[in-house]
């Protein structure tokens, strides 16, 4: 039996993902939030064809809040 | 630097929107075209909302599961064993008739991810409304860099998973409201706002997401017995928490 415990507030930092050599991750504490501005990353994505993200995860979007999403721009980058 | 190898097609299906980005070389129509079909022939079987669906008429019954689509019997009992790790906040069984709906998405993005890799794509994603599954790296030697939106403002990133051959998973009531019950309560959870589930598989990643929001408080509970998966917790009032590392072992349940 594990005992649980309270995992501590992230309050401040962000986490960033270290990958592993068996393929998994792991979030580690680093550096600081990071607030990305769409209209900054639509530019870096649809003129470099490369953002510094690959992809979005969030709460389940509907048809309609793809259009508004990140993730619509990081496609728009690869489709044209 | 060479030119990124993408290949991206987008695709309404399940009331959201799927994203297949092919990360190698080559000619990919005939596989995307493959998957696109998969995706929609697991919504026709298990969409809810089709009076016609396999799933729809077991819910009435008109059909078995024994007679239905083999899929059927296959995402019932995934669901069973969910619910089993988690403590019965992944249920399938509320108010009686079975709805595997929080489960058929990732299930099916995960064997899309399969039949990719059977087609010779080693290396892509598929991100179903924002639950996805990735396969290699996003580019030789430069793992997959997915960004975890604040569920206060779904166009702010709180954090960036990076990784190789990983599922991420996020629930939570950002784009749809608290629309997640407490299987236990019965009410709306409300209490966590998101949680984002990473491992090895989407249809368990997936299914653990959503239990997790259910869960409420309990999450901080349940959530480090789970070797082989990391959750990330955004709770109600913003504060963001985090898994400790769990033992790595190879064991990949809770």
């Amino acid at each position: 039996v594990v005992e649980p415990r309270r995992p501590g507030p992230l309050t401040g930092t962000t986490a960033a993902g270290t990958a592993e050599a068996d393929g998994r991750q792991t979030l580690t504490s680093a550096g600081h939030p990071r607030p990305i501005n769409l209209r900054n990353l639509n530019q870096e994505a649809a003129e470099a064809g490369n953002a510094d993200i690959d992809l979005v995860s969030g709460a389940t979007y509907t048809s309609d809040g793809y259009a508004q999403s990140l993730q619509s721009a990081l496609d728009k980058a690869g489709l044209s | 630097v060479t030119a990124l190898s993408r290949a991206v097609h987008v695709e309404h299906c399940m009331g959201t929107v799927f994203s297949i980005d092919i990360r190698d070389p080559g000619e990919w129509d005939g596989p995307i075209a493959d998957v696109v079909a998969w995706l929609h022939q697991a919504d026709a079987l298990f969409s809810t909302f089709r009076p016609g669906s396999d799933i729809s008429r077991v819910r009435r019954g008109e059909l078995t599961v024994t007679d239905a689509d083999p899929h059927v019997a296959e995402v019932l009992d995934l669901c069973e064993r969910y619910e089993s790790e988690t403590d019965g906040y992944f249920t399938a069984r509320w108010r009686g008739a079975p709805d595997p709906t929080g489960l058929v998405k990732g299930w099916a993005i995960e064997r899309a991810s399969t039949l990719l890799r059977r087609r010779g794509s080693g290396n892509h994603a598929i991100n179903g409304g924002g639950d996805m599954q990735l396969a290699g790296e996003a580019a030789p030697g430069r793992p997959w860099r997915v960004g975890i939106s604040d569920p206060a403002d779904s166009r702010r990133i709180l954090t960036v998973v990076t990784g190789r051959d990983l599922a991420v998973a996020t629930s939570g009531t950002a784009e749809r409201g608290a629309h997640i019950v407490d299987p236990v309560t019965g009410t709306p959870a409300r209490a966590i706002a998101a949680v984002t589930v990473t491992g090895p598989s989407l249809t368990r990643a997936d299914a653990y997401a959503t239990a997790a929001v259910a869960m409420g408080t309990r999450v901080f509970e349940w959530a480090p017995r789970c070797a082989g998966h990391e959750v990330f917790v955004v709770d109600a009032a913003g504060q963001r928490w985090l898994t400790p590392a769990g033992p790595r072992t190879k064991n990949t349940a809770c």
